[in-house]
């Protein structure tokens, strides 16, 4: 275990790798100094704060390697895909083949915020007519015009229909540039009506027999294409498989997130916790070090929990955060303001949930998309939200915005109406773009602001 | 025993008095902000307490609020102007339940529990629509002194649709409105409804009453109605609006100081 908990910065990083080296620790071959990525054009790490122990080193480096690892794929003859939208579901069935790789181009709706809009992908998006009335998603854009980012994929998936408005649209353009996508559609997931099959869905939420039976065939159609483009067939004994390695990915994590959000003192920030979350979508390109990866983080949380240390008191306002952060530096904010992260939903809560191993795959599979919460009404998943509330002990929701995306037009007062109604608990919504520099004084005093509220309810 | 607020806001700095054994304001000021923050929030101090013939030592414990309260290095330490609107509005109005505060360049609302503690808030974006600046901005174009705004606006017969909802576009669709010749005091009643609209969309379903508002937008005649029309309920503007952020600073300083937090 590191010895004193502490959110450190990339010099600082760098300066402790040294030691590391000296003192002969082994790591795999991708850990390095976080300095060099920042040489790589990803300066803006050198705004943020990190957490101090050898795992979350690995986990970085991990995430920051991605694109070497695809570009080693693709030399190595296997093939690429890139599943958009779906945030967990066909990457699951990548996976199950073994000479196929899978990420989310999505993911690059990071790289302005990473690098300091160095890289001018928001503006290539804006010459093609995705201007900032969307959701900063559209980096992707630029991104694939570039090719500077990620290998060109050898098939481009992504789910449409009851998902996001933007990212269909940006999806579309993608397409009309010479890009073919593969479209599979996800139902809007609506209640069983009088006389239909109920089934439960991961996470809680019910759906009618006949939208997974849909979802199923459409899920069939996605994996002949990957059967296609793989050379092989995808049986249900892989897909099987398949599932049982995604699940080993998710249950480390549900064990990290329990731990992490539960114990007295917050024993990891919410940083590392978001790039936690993250290696389960898509296993950032690689499935088995992904669990690796987890499983030395978790390691280090226990130890952290086991000997009660880790960052602020055990007074830290405790805080369930909603949507992703478009800027990473916001959430180290959350503990310089004296709060620390006690739940999260980051729109791919389906991504986390364990895939049902008691059904055939693709209905297991077609069951776990359904209960992504984009594809649901924005109630449902506020009491999603109260209840993973109720299971972690948040006292207040953060609700951030993400300027453009259409789902959050109106999205922030039902979930703040549900969580009033249910829980009679705090609700801040804040927006938080690509680059928040300027803005982060305001930031300052919205989560200041939240942390007081709630420190001040507790003297009930 | 003597402990101070200041409240360093956008456009204004206030500094509040306070002895801390009876609560009672014992003085204050205000001066326009700059960008000597910290320097002018200092000699504002000092001005007050000079008033009062109050020495810089007799002074026990400062609490600073406001955007700028983090540049204000005479406070002992800052909490945010959320908790201290709650906190001036507590004292002055214990019944309250809602807090509406404007001032130079944001907006927010307070949900008050029965004890006058904050259960819930809301506040504007990046945007300055629902701000004073909003008004600043519509005074400047229309020639008008932002003190006359409401006595101009208190002579519109018609209101403005302002349909924007960003200063930017709202001051060209203005300058559209003068040219199709529409009356300046019709123009200026727009824009308050528009920002009392603003501020109400953050109120969302449910408003529960009273209603204080607070802020240096409230002193401005006809935006208390304008808010009222907005929120459908009744609006009271809290006594001295303007100076509710130094005096929540002030009984917090008090009360840090005799609870023994320092």
């Amino acid at each position: 275990m590191t010895g004193v908990v502490r959110q450190i910065s990339l010099d600082e990083w760098d300066r402790q790798y040294e030691s590391l080296q000296r003192a002969g620790a082994r790591r795999p071959g991708y850990v390095g100094p976080l300095g060099r990525h920042v040489q790589d054009g990803d300066r803006g790490l050198v705004r943020l704060r990190f957490d101090n122990s050898p795992a979350a080193l690995r986990l970085w480096n991990f995430l920051l390697t991605e694109e070497d690892r695809l570009r080693q794929a693709r030399t190595e003859g296997k093939k690429i895909v890139g599943a958009m939208k779906d945030l967990g579901t066909v990457p699951v069935m990548a996976y199950s083949l073994d000479n196929v790789v899978a990420f989310y181009p999505d993911g690059a709706w990071w790289i302005p915020c990473v690098m300091e809009l160095s890289a001018g992908l928001l503006g290539i998006a804006d010459s093609l007519g995705i201007d900032e009335s969307f959701c900063p998603v559209r980096a992707m854009l630029g991104a694939f015009v570039t090719e500077a980012h990620f290998p060109i994929p050898d098939l481009l998936s992504c789910s449409v229909g009851a998902t996001c408005d933007d990212f269909s649209a940006i999806a579309q353009r993608l397409n009309g540039l010479g890009y073919p996508i593969f479209w599979w559609e996800i139902p809007h997931r609506r209640s069983p009506e009088p006389g239909e099959t109920a089934i439960e869905l991961p996470g809680g939420f019910v759906a009618p027999q006949s939208q997974i039976e849909f979802v199923k065939s459409e899920l069939q159609r996605v994996a002949a294409a990957l059967e296609e483009l793989a050379g092989q067939s995808l049986d249900e004994a892989k897909l099987a498989v398949g599932i049982e390695r995604a699940n080993q990915v998710r249950d480390c994590l549900a064990e990290l997130r329990l731990l992490a959000f539960t114990a007295e003192v917050c024993p990891i920030p919410a940083l590392e916790m978001l790039i936690a979350e993250m290696l389960t979508i898509h296993f950032c390109s690689d499935q088995n070090e992904s669990l690796a990866v987890l499983q030395e983080l978790l390691e280090e949380v226990k130890s952290r929990v086991a000997a009660g240390v880790g960052l602020l008191g055990p007074d830290a306002a405790r805080i369930f955060w909603v949507n992703p952060v478009a800027d990473l530096q916001v959430m180290n904010l959350l503990e310089e303001c004296g709060a620390r992260i006690c739940g999260t939903e980051y729109l791919f809560s389906h991504a986390l949930d364990k895939i049902p191993e008691d059904v055939p795959p693709l209905e297991a599979l077609a069951q776990t998309a359904l209960a992504d919460p984009m594809v649901g009404s924005a109630a449902d998943r506020a009491r999603r939200i109260c209840a993973d509330i109720r299971r972690f002990g948040a006292e207040a929701v953060l609700v951030s915005r993400i300027p453009g995306a259409s789902h959050c037009a109106l999205e922030g007062e039902v979930i703040r109406q549900v969580v009033a109604d249910e829980l009679d608990i705090a609700v801040l919504e804040i927006e938080v773009p690509p680059l928040t520099d300027s803005m982060c004084p305001a930031l300052m005093t919205r989560l200041q602001a939240l942390v007081e509220t709630v420190r001040e309810r507790r003297k009930k | 025993m003597i402990c101070a607020g200041i409240d360093a806001g956008s456009r204004t700095i206030k500094a509040m008095l306070m002895d801390a054994d009876t609560k009672e304001v014992i003085g204050w000021g205000l001066s326009d902000q700059g960008v000597e923050q910290d320097t002018l929030a200092s000699a504002l101090l000092d001005r007050v307490r000079k008033s009062r013939r109050i020495g810089r030592k007799d002074i026990r414990r400062i609490v600073a609020t406001g955007y700028g309260r983090n540049a204000v290095s005479v406070a002992d330490t800052t909490v945010t102007e959320i908790t201290c609107h709650a906190v001036g509005v507590r004292h002055l109005v214990p019944e309250a339940m809602t807090v509406v505060d404007i001032g130079g360049e944001d907006s927010k609302l307070l949900r008050l529990d029965g004890g006058g503690k904050v259960r819930d808030f809301a506040m504007n974006d990046r945007c300055a629509a629902g701000t004073g600046r909003f008004l600043e901005v519509v005074a400047e174009r229309l020639g008008i002194e932002l003190e006359s705004l409401g006595k101009v606006a208190a002579e519109s017969r018609n209101p403005a649709v302002i349909s924007s909802m960003c200063v930017v576009f709202a001051e060209t669709e203005i300058i559209g409105l003068l040219a199709a010749g529409k009356a300046r005091e019709d123009i200026v009643a727009g824009v308050q409804a528009a920002i009392a609209t603003r501020v109400a969309a953050m109120a969302g379903r449910n408003v529960d009453v009273p209603i204080l508002f607070t802020g240096g937008v409230a002193l401005i005649p006809g935006m208390d109605v304008a808010l009222q029309n907005a929120l459908g309920r009744s609006v009271t503007v809290s006594p001295d609006p303007q100076l509710t952020g130094a005096l929540g600073a002030a009984i917090l300083a008090c009360d840090q100081l005799c609870g023994g937090k320092i």
